[in-house]
This record gives structure tokens, C-alpha cells and sequence, in this order.
């Protein structure tokens, strides 16, 4: 019930929209060609739902595995960083700098050079998703408060040590944060690697789709991405708030 | 017996500690006292091993006559806060020294749980700092220091934080607790009342490079001293620290 206060008034200004979608364009009579009305997309949704499972089941196990192993390449990254000075202080400019180049131009890139199998979109997938959750990491370790440090030092803590005890369990909030902002672009990126060269998957649907001008069947793949971004998010709140019971009350001494 | 000879801290051109020396004689509590920044707190740190890499230190320490390295695992150290873990229960927090320094979890886990009721926290093994009254932190954070059972314990200003009864609970509290279990202690104080009630000896120092200045013994036994021969003390030590402070 309290989660129901909290999307409430979401829920109001969502079902105000779309009755002011349908209206629009039950009023003006637009094209379904152009813009379908909601009506039109569900119904879409529903005669196409064993194919755009199909496709969004192929999104789900890309996303899936690009997101998994981005998280474990994340955290490797982030560690290693920490530890090795000289290393963190060439790759955090190199990092930031590579997140100017443009997903549009790497996209059909990774299908030339990797074909239109799974490992140019798993490779997209974790170039974009990597990043905030690396940035977010070494962010959290920097939180870590020095007396933190200075007690286990003194008690002869080595540095691994000192990382375990302290600045991991200092840096989880910042993770959450990362793994959020990351889940947000995992399925993005998906569909857009799809969408740039692939046999299944929602992204190729809605090129399908958008070439056959059916605009309801391209926003009823729109609605299925988005509820898999908020799948995911949900996921990941549920794995925060269940693995984190003792980390709630931690503010910093 | 702790020796310090010949501490120089540097950062960068300034000198913030100058050739000082300093013998602490065993299971004494010996108290350095003088005005803010004056590097008090710096000898503590850098005797626990913690001092900022980036400032530049000369010097040698010796514990019963024999050259130490620095973090010393024969030393402890207590800082300002009491830096309690927000995430582990106080058993957790109270047995952290004991597990970096090699005993296992579970050991050292029962060990603290059974010194619990002589710290006064019977019944707080599962609460979380938050769930702890000021008083009750730093006694966990003093049996996290006290059960390393370390002969040397450095105490920088552990009162400071607590409110005025608190304060003066804890303090008593601290002097049974090492009667009971005496150490060379080594406590920082700004509180002139805490440097002649607890402590048997007084070292003042003064800044600008900080040095030692006076060496001041306390009567002993405990029971032998007055409060008239303490507040002359205190009325000596005030004239010298506001001598100190510009």
C-alpha cells in the first residue's frame, strides 16, 4: 500500500495522458499510419504478442548477458583503479573521454567488425552500461571516511583489508546509484545494437515495423522496452533493499 | 617501557614537530597536553601508524628497548571519534581489531561478547552503533582497543566528543577499567581536569615547531593525591598553556 502512495500520482498523470492521446486522435482523425491512438497499440501488443515475446526474449538474454558481465567488468575495473595510482590517473581521462564518442557511429562499427552474432551487442551493451557504474564505484571508494581507514591501519590492516572492511562497504550506496543509471541504458543499448545489424530482437522488430509502417506495432515494442527497463530497475531495488538490510542505517561516523 | 627519540614531522617547509622526545614508562598513563596544533595529535598518529603519507618524518621508537616499526602490533589506537562501523553490530565492531590482527571471527566474536557486561554493553551485541547512546559507542570503541590486549594503548582526546556527565562517567569508568588491566597509555587531552585526575604523569607541549616544554609527575598512588595538590597543578599548567597560546 505505501508503494501505492508513492506511484499514485504517477499513475494519474499517465492514465491523463493517454486519455489525452486518445481523445487527440479520435478528435482530429489522425492517420493509425502516423500516430496510432493507445487503443491501437494495445490492440497491436496483443495480436503480435507471441512474436514481440519472441524478440523481447532475445532482448532480455542480450541485455542480460551484456549487463552481467559489465557489472563483473565494472568491479574489476573499479578495484583494480583503486589499487594501482599511476593507472588510475591515465585511465580516468581516457574513461571519460570515451564516453564522447557517439553509440550511432559505433553501432554498425561493431556489427562490421563482429558480425550479427551476439558479441558486437553484448560488446555495445557493456561500452555504454560500464561506465557509470565504474565512475559511481571509484566515487563510493573516494567516500570512504579517513578515521575509517587510520583505525584498521593501525591495527595493522592490510590494504586489501582496509578495502574489504571499509571502503567496499562505504562505496555501496554510489554502486546502487551506478547499477541504476546503468540499468536505465542496458536495454537501450540492446535494441539499439539490435536495431544496427541482428536476426532477432526487439530492436530489428521495430525496424521491421517502422519499414511495413505499422507506427502501433513500433510503439508497442517501445512499451515492452520500457517495461524491461523498469523490470530491471525493480530488480535491482528489490536486490538493494534485501542484501542490504544493515547498510541502511549506515551513515558515516 | 615506550620510547620516542628525535621526532621531526615536516610537511612541506614547515616543521610541525621538532626533534621531540618522549619516554612512556610501563602500565603508566601519561598525558600530553598544550594548545590546538601545537602536533599532539600528530605524535599519537604517527607513533599509531596512520600519519598522512605526503608529511615528511624522521625518528625512531623503541618499545622495551628494541627498535618498532610503525603500525606496531604492540600498539592500539583510539581516535577522536569513536569510528564505529555504522554496518556491524557492536560484537562486530567491538572484535574488528582482534580479527585484522589474525584471531578468527568467531574467536574473537565470543571473546568481546564475554568482556560485554564489564563494558556495560550487556544486551547491545546485535545493535547497530545508531541503536547506542554516546557513552555506550565509545565504550565499544574502548573495548575494541582495550580487548587487542596490546601493552601500549595511544588515546587521542576519547572524551572530547562526549557530552559533560557522560564525560566524567566514562572517565572514572576508564580509571577502574585500568586499574584493573593496567597499560602504557599515552592520552591527548585539551581538559586539564581529565589531565590531573586520570593520568600520573603530564607532558606539556608547546607549538610552532611543537616540543616538549615540562614534564609534570602526579602524585601515586591514586588515593594520595589531593585535590589541593591537583588544582595547583592545574593552576600551574593553565599559566603555561595560556603562556603558549598567542
Amino acid at each position: 500500500m505505501l508503494y501505492l502512495r508513492y506511484i499514485y500520482p504517477a499513475l494519474v498523470l499517465a492514465t491523463f495522458f493517454l486519455a489525452g492521446w486518445e481523445g487527440y486522435v479520435l478528435l482530429t482523425d489522425a492517420s493509425a499510419l502516423i500516430l496510432p491512438a493507445p487503443s491501437d497499440v494495445a490492440n497491436g501488443l496483443w495480436v503480435e504478442r507471441r512474436e514481440i515475446l519472441r524478440h523481447a526474449l532475445a532482448t532480455i538474454g542480450v541485455a542480460g548477458v551484456g549487463f552481467s558481465l559489465s557489472i563483473l567488468f565494472a568491479f574489476a575495473v573499479s578495484v583494480t583503479l583503486h589499487f594501482v595510482l599511476w593507472l588510475r590517473r591515465g585511465m580516468m581521462p581516457l574513461l571519460v573521454a570515451s564516453q564522447t564518442v557517439p553509440i550511432v557511429a559505433l553501432a554498425p562499427l561493431m556489427v562490421l567488425w563482429f558480425g550479427f552474432g551476439l558479441l558486437p551487442k553484448v560488446l555495445l551493451v557493456i561500452l555504454v552500461t560500464f561506465f557509470p557504474m565504474v565512475v559511481s564505484l571509484m566515487a563510493g571508494y573516494a567516500s570512504q571516511p579517513r578515521a575509517f581507514r587510520d583505525q584498521l591501519v593501525s591495527m595493522g590492516a592490510s590494504r586489501w583489508a582496509v578495502f574489504r572492511r571499509a571502503t567496499l562497504p562505504s562505496a555501496r550506496v554510489q554502486f546502487f546509484s551506478g547499477l541504476r543509471i546503468s540499468a536505465t541504458y542496458a536495454i537501450v543499448a540492446t535494441i539499439f545494437a539490435e536495431y544496427a545489424g541482428s536476426r532477432q530482437g526487439l530492436g530489428i522488430y521495430i525496424l521491421t515495423a517502422k519499414n511495413n509502417f505499422r507506427a502501433d506495432l513500433v510503439l508497442a515494442a517501445v512499451v515492452i522496452s520500457a517495461t524491461l527497463t523498469l523490470t530491471l530497475l525493480a530488480a535491482i531495488l528489490i536486490v538493494e533493499r534485501a542484501t542490504g538490510r544493515r547498510f541502511r542505517r549506515a551513515t558515516h561516523a | 617501557m615506550l620510547e620516542v627519540e628525535n621526532l621531526t614531522i615536516r610537511v612541506g617547509r614547515e616543521v610541525l614537530v621538532k626533534s621531540l622526545s618522549l619516554t612512556l614508562p610501563h602500565n603508566a598513563i601519561t598525558c600530553l597536553i598544550g594548545p590546538s596544533g601545537c602536533g599532539k595529535s600528530s605524535v599519537v598518529k604517527w607513533l599509531s601508524g596512520v600519519l598522512a603519507p605526503e608529511l615528511d618524518v624522521t625518528g625512531t621508537a623503541q618499545l622495551g628497548g628494541r627498535p618498532i616499526t610503525l603500525p606496531c602490533p604492540d600498539i592500539s589506537y583510539q581516535p577522536q571519534q569513536d569510528t564505529l562501523f555504522p554496518w556491524l553490530t557492536t560484537t562486530e565492531n567491538a572484535s574488528l581489531g582482534l580479527e585484522i590482527r589474525g584471531t578468527r571471527p568467531h574467536v574473537a566474536r565470543d571473546r568481546v561478547r564475554a568482556m560485554f557486561p564489564a563494558f556495560g554493553l550487556e544486551g547491545h551485541e546485535d545493535s547497530f552503533p545508531d541503536q547506542l547512546s554516546g557513552g555506550m559507542r565509545q565504550r565499544a570503541a574502548f573495548l575494541r582497543t582495550i580487548v587487542q590486549d596490546t601493552p601500549v594503548l595511544l588515546l587521542d582526546e576519547p572524551f572530547s566528543a562526549l557530552d559533560a556527565v557522560t564525560r566524567l562517567r566514562m572517565q572514572n569508568w576508564l580509571v577502574a577499567r585500568l586499574e584493573a588491566q593496567p597499560r602504557t597509555v599515552l592520552m591527548v587531552t585539551h581538559d586539564l581536569y581529565e589531565a590531573t585526575q586520570l593520568t600520573d604523569r603530564i607532558l606539556v607541549m608547546a607549538g610552532g615547531p611543537g616540543r616538549i616544554t615540562a614534564d609534570i609527575p602526579i602524585p601515586t598512588p591514586r588515593a594520595a593525591r589531593t585535590e589541593a595538590a591537583l588544582a595547583e597543578i592545574r593552576s600551574m599548567l593553565r599559566t603555561m598553556l595560556l603562556e603558549e597560546t598567542p
